[in-house]
């Protein structure tokens, strides 16, 4: 078989994969509701917290992220995430009310390909599976909560903001 | 390469769809000119949001990151270019 071939047929089965996945998340948001998003979130947790076992614990929100990025090459996931700043931020990392806050772009992401794939729709369910999967290997890093929320899903890329809640903004909270 | 944006002056209506889309605030709009320009480039994420919400087509982005393609389905593209 030739390597185009060969490509090709990885691909295709790489689409069915996406399909499948993406009507399992259309068919829970129909069956039972935001109770979807728990159970995704639950799911990246978990993925999150087993792929980081062991990791380096550091304090350090932008090495933290780094330990991330790198989980996440290890096992061959296609989440490509930088730290971003505008020119109306003063610091990367920024103490909030409830943690430290950093803005965060993701472009190539494997949940956006298979939402456009099946032809869902973004900030669903399979976005917070991210979310999760930040939360498990953030806890496993740092040692506290984070939240991932998601102030714009675009085609090409997506701007998230990140929070690590320390215990001191857990007990204001 | 960096990242560029432009707005084709003539192609642009001032509808301010780009504005309202941008989740970093690149664009403006221009109270003389009744148009919609980009006042920080560097803040741009290449998310291409206002390129494909512009209804005239008049936003373009050069030297951004495009994402791969997996969602594209080979054999269904080209069973489609016979008929566009």
């Amino acid at each position: 078989m030739d390597r185009m071939s060969e490509i090709s047929e990885s691909r295709a089965s790489l689409q069915e994969t996406m399909t499948f996945l993406g009507a399992i998340a259309s068919g829970l948001e129909e069956a039972i509701g935001e109770s979807a998003n728990s159970i995704s979130y639950l799911a990246g947790k978990r993925l999150g917290t087993r792929l980081s076992k062991g990791i380096e614990k550091t304090d350090d929100v932008e090495q933290a992220l780094c330990s991330v990025r790198k989980v996440l090459l290890d096992n061959g996931c296609l989440w490509h995430f930088e730290a971003f700043k505008t020119h109306d931020r003063p610091e990367m990392v920024m103490s909030a009310d409830d943690g430290q806050d950093i803005n965060l772009v993701f472009r190539d992401c494997m949940i956006r390909q298979t939402l456009f794939k099946f032809g869902h729709h973004q900030k669903g369910s399979l976005c917070n599976m991210m979310f999760g999967f930040f939360s498990g290997a953030l806890q496993n890093v740092m040692g506290h909560d984070s939240t991932l929320e998601i102030l714009h899903a675009g085609e090409n890329a997506c701007y998230k903001r990140l929070v690590i809640h320390s215990a001191a903004a857990r007990e204001v909270l | 390469m960096k990242l560029e944006i432009s707005v084709h002056e003539q192609a642009c209506r001032g509808c301010q769809m780009c504005v309202d889309v941008c989740p970093t605030k690149v664009f403006e709009f221009d109270d003389e000119k009744r148009l919609c320009v980009v006042k920080h480039e560097d803040d741009c994420i290449a998310c291409l949001s206002c390129a494909y919400i512009c209804p005239s087509g008049a936003i373009t982005h050069t030297g951004y990151h495009v994402v791969k393609n997996f969602y594209r389905d080979l054999a269904f593209c080209n069973k489609m270019e016979k008929f566009i």
